[in-house]
């Protein structure tokens, strides 16, 4: 639960850098630059937390995740590339709450396929479908309220794409769960994820650029703002990765409603950091804060619902059903999911970790010495607060999951 | 289960994945999802 407040405390985070970045970059572009900053991050946390001997381990364990990770991944970057052109059609106000219904369908898929609910007491199941609920609609005042001035271009373009960017985000849980069911560790499951991510992304950007020229003619036109859009993406990853532990040890669903908190982060951020609704009128403040409150009700009601003894019994069920279909020691399984190390994994970095690290720390410092300083009024005072609370629940989080589970 | 047993079934783990109705799931949702965005670009 810790985890999943955490990821949404981060995930809201990460919108910040990229409100630095001055407008008139094509929407495509800004995305494969976050997924690059994304990508830089997705190998380096894990090769500095675990050791990439500790990745190859755990895939040597499971090797068929390899396969549900990159799909997961091409998931995401169609759903992200859905999301800013339904943002162009409809606005953020119709599309946000559509694509939002993601967690929706996450704790569908759970129920149906990974035992989730299951033995779960009539107060969880309200808790949690009841908890799902409000932070639905909370999301939806906030978005509404929050919405930018942007023209109707193409209404049911727009709210299709939104939609199928839930529904592609929803259905991405599916092989969350199949990870962590296993036992699989999420650092392991980001390294290959990030695959998918980026190769899909790169894909995208060159047919909707128009080729491979005009693309890199458009990153290296950028390249004074791709500091912060790659900063956005390392601190996008750092919120993923909570939400992924969330994932593993709390389920779909409670793990994905927890993290949909982003939403009130990013509203704080804007509100407090970057001035947003300065002279906004009185019903929209209200809705601001309404929504607000609604949706921290919603997240409180599901971090009440903790999984029971009968529920997490099932999952046990299902986690040994799921070795048995692709014959995964069931040692490594039961060790993994209780949050121990399993006897056959050793820790340990080698030159390979050092190398991922240093590559990356020199690309992100090179673009950060290209970076121009943003010309945005920005309230230092409200983002070094944030970023104290930020960091802190990172502390509170990291050290408590370290204690629980040494990070498997 | 027996470790040979488990031992063939890694060995053959991409036809399993194949063999998994819940992997067709997200499958065929990637599918759409690309042909949505097809539609609306």
């Amino acid at each position: 639960m810790l985890c999943g407040l955490t990821a949404g405390a981060w995930l809201g985070a990460a919108e910040a850098p990229t409100k630095l970045v001055t407008l008139g970059l094509s929407p495509v572009v800004i995305s494969l630059s976050m997924v690059i900053g994304v990508f830089l991050a997705r190998w380096t946390l894990p090769a500095l937390i675990q050791g990439t001997s500790y990745v190859a381990a755990d895939m040597r364990q499971a090797p068929h995740l390899i396969v549900w990770a990159v799909l997961a991944g091409c998931l995401w970057a169609v759903a992200n590339t859905l999301t800013i052109f339904a943002v162009r059609d409809v606005g953020l106000s119709i599309a946000f709450p559509l694509w939002n219904s993601n967690s929706l369908l996450g704790i569908f898929w759970g129920i149906l396929f990974f035992q989730e609910l299951r033995g779960a007491d009539w107060r969880r199941w309200v808790g949690v479908l009841g908890g799902a609920a409000l932070m639905f609609a909370g999301a939806t005042a906030l978005a509404i309220a929050s919405a930018a001035q942007v023209p109707a271009r193409d209404a049911v373009r727009g709210v299709a794409a939104a939609l199928a960017a839930g529904v592609l985000w929803g259905t991405m849980y599916i092989p969350y769960r199949k990870a962590y069911l296993t036992g699989m560790s999420p650092l392991s499951f980001i390294t290959f994820f990030t695959v998918g991510e980026l190769g899909m992304m790169t894909a995208l950007a060159v047919t909707y650029s128009g080729g491979v020229s005009p693309l890199w003619s458009q990153l290296s036109g950028a390249r004074h703002v791709l500091f912060w859009l790659l900063a956005g993406g390392f601190v996008w990853v750092v919120g993923d990765l909570f939400q992924q532990y969330a994932v593993k040890y709390a389920g779909i669903t409670r793990g994905i409603p927890l993290s949909n908190t982003n939403q009130l982060w990013g509203l704080l951020w804007g509100i407090l950091v970057f001035g947003e609704l300065r002279g906004a009128s009185h019903s929209v403040l209200a809705q601001v804060i309404g929504g607000s409150l609604v949706m921290a009700v919603g997240a409180g009601v599901i971090a009440l619902s903790s999984v029971s003894g009968s529920e997490h019994a099932r999952w046990q069920k299902a986690a040994a059903s799921e070795g048995e279909r692709y014959g995964v020691d069931p040692e490594y399984t039961r060790s993994r999911i209780a949050g121990k190390d399993a006897s056959s994994i050793v820790r340990g970095r080698t030159w390979i970790d050092w190398l991922v690290v240093s590559v990356a720390t020199a690309t992100i410092v090179g673009f950060a010495l290209m970076a121009r300083a943003p010309q945005l009024a920005v309230a230092w005072g409200w983002a070094a607060g944030l970023v104290m609370v930020t960091l802190g629940m990172l502390a509170a989080a990291g050290v408590r999951l370290w204690r629980a589970t040494r990070f498997n | 289960m027996s470790d040979n047993r488990r031992e063939q079934r890694s060995g053959s783990w991409l036809g399993l994945v194949l063999r998994d109705v819940q992997f067709w799931v997200p499958v065929a949702v990637l599918a759409a999802g690309l042909l949505v965005l097809r539609w609306i670009s």
